[in-house]
């Protein structure tokens, strides 16, 4: 039985003063899985994803992260937790002072890596992106589709146990789409287990992964598509 | 190239912090250093007149002045815990006078009392009364001056200022931190999405409070090294004007070694002081 990394149980939430989102959501991330998170606009893929990376704490229910239970741990071994989770934002989040090297290779300073190594890292990465003509760029001078390749390159650099990318291909063109989610299938052969969430039909047609779909505030297990030999 | 990860140098609170550190350190200094120079200077003036008495011996005639100086100068150095007992010579004393009474006024035709300086050995005691009374028994109308208790009101008065000195110093460095702390709270705001940024992809508290303590000490380092420069600058300026003046003070030449120190410490205490503040304001704000 593969380890389990993310257990949701009965997990609600709802907005101070709003409506509520999702209720009752159950469901875990297994080590080395490829699973979806779809569903339509304002259904809760974003507050669900921002729940795994401890960036929103859940209403109702129970979550459990690497076997710690992030309502009671102690506030100190948070930053160890999401040093072993990379995400990719919606709205990407780079330091515009930063060129695109070392917003990539951020991460590897965080954890203590020598500075040349971490460039070194960043500048393989961003040449498997697709960016090697652009090490030196700073955000503000990259287009959405760049800016969303230099976020996934940092959410990749440190080989995380749990990848979380929220729309990831939402500013790119269907090749580069496609791409990406070859090279999330890529990380995902190396071990780390992938949560995407996005509506992006040519994505979920693309995989045959498992997919997640939150309707209604509710969260339905869609088994993986059978391979056609 | 190693930048850091918060633009820390490019924000309002980093412009402003370190003008207002210069010109504390500045004034903290000038106050610390005139304060030691205080120390200093009545050090030596108190240990002079601890130690020194003054008797009159009024002139009736010549002849029986004479005498009377001989047995007062024997009684003195018959006396336990004097060192030497000198008479002023009358020139000395004809000369004071007349820069105090001006040229106008004859001091030849003035009848001149004997001076006697009297240098204590500060080792052992002398009982004033019981002297006084021996010297009363040669003549009722010696009179001996015992400067010790004025001296004593005003030592106090110099002490008080001293207290009041470091009190201002403390103060004046307090402003200074509590500056910083307001400025790295303010700078936490500003650059608070690079923070939630950081945070999010695994950064611990400490590693960004590092950033801003390596800024802080950085920044205090420079802007104390400039307050502390200038003071020593003011500082050579006051002297000498002091010294073109007249009032040179006199001082032990390990007061300008202890001067120096200072001039050389408050930057790194400063910027020390500094780096510890804003840790301590980043932490707590990180772990709230």
């Amino acid at each position: 039985m593969s380890e389990v990394i993310a257990q949701f149980e009965g997990v609600g939430h709802q907005y101070e003063g709003g409506s509520e989102i999702f209720k009752g959501v159950t469901f875990d991330i297994k080590k080395g899985s490829f699973q979806f998170l779809t569903g339509p606009s304002g259904s809760g893929k974003t507050s669900l994803l921002r729940m795994l990376f401890l960036g929103l704490k859940p209403t109702w229910g129970s979550i459990r992260l690497f076997g710690e239970d992030p309502l009671i741990m102690s506030p100190n071994v948070l930053p160890f937790l999401r040093q072993k989770i990379g995400v990719v934002f919606q709205e990407f989040k780079l330091l515009d002072h930063l060129n695109i090297v070392e917003n990539v290779s951020l991460p590897l300073r965080v954890l203590g890596i020598d500075t040349r190594q971490g460039y070194r890292q960043a500048q393989e990465l961003l040449d498997w992106v697709g960016l090697a003509d652009c090490h030196k760029a700073y955000p503000p001078s990259l287009s959405g589709g760049q800016k969303q390749r230099v976020a996934i390159a940092r959410a990749v650099i440190t080989r995380p146990h749990l990848l979380l990318a929220d729309e990831p291909t939402g500013n790119v063109d269907d090749e580069m789409a496609i791409k990406l989610l070859h090279l999330f299938e890529e990380l995902n052969k190396m071990g780390t287990a992938v949560l995407i969430a996005t509506h992006n039909r040519l994505l979920l047609d693309s995989s045959y992964c498992a997919q997640l779909l939150l309707r209604g505030g509710t969260l339905i297990t869609k088994p993986p598509r059978r391979m056609h030999s | 190239m190693n930048r850091q990860d918060l633009p820390l140098k490019n924000d309002i609170a980093a412009r402003f912090v370190p003008k207002i550190v210069a010109l504390m350190v500045y004034l903290g200094t000038l106050c610390f250093v005139f304060t030691l120079f205080m120390v200093h200077s009545t050090e030596s003036w108190e240990k002079q007149f601890s130690t020194q008495l003054t008797l009159e011996i009024p002139t009736t005639n010549k002849a029986s002045s004479a005498v009377l100086q001989t047995r007062v100068l024997q009684l003195l150095q018959r006396t336990p815990g004097i060192l030497n007992a000198t008479p002023v010579p009358h020139k000395e004393m004809a000369d004071l006078l007349q820069g105090l009474l001006g040229e106008e006024v004859n001091v030849e035709h003035l009848t001149l009392p004997i001076v006697i300086d009297i240098t204590l050995n500060g080792k052992e005691i002398v009982d004033v009364p019981t002297l006084e009374a021996h010297l009363k028994n040669i003549s009722p109308q010696i009179h001996l001056s015992d400067h010790r208790g004025w001296q004593n009101q005003v030592s106090g008065l110099i002490h008080t200022s001293i207290m009041i000195a470091l009190v201002v110093t403390v103060l004046i460095l307090l402003g200074a931190l509590v500056t910083t702390t307001f400025a790295t709270r303010t700078s936490l705001l500003i650059h608070r999405q690079v923070i939630e940024v950081l945070s999010l992809i695994g950064a611990t508290p400490t590693y960004i409070a590092n950033q801003f303590q390596r800024n802080a000490f950085k920044q205090g380092l420079i802007a104390s090294g400039i307050g502390s420069g200038l003071a020593f600058v003011t500082f050579i300026g006051i002297l000498y004007l002091m010294e073109n003046a007249g009032f040179s003070a006199t001082v032990r030449s390990s007061f300008f070694f202890e001067a120096l120190c200072v001039f050389l410490f408050v930057p790194l205490f400063t910027a020390a002081s500094m780096m510890i503040s804003v840790r301590f304001a980043v932490m707590k704000e990180l772990n709230q």
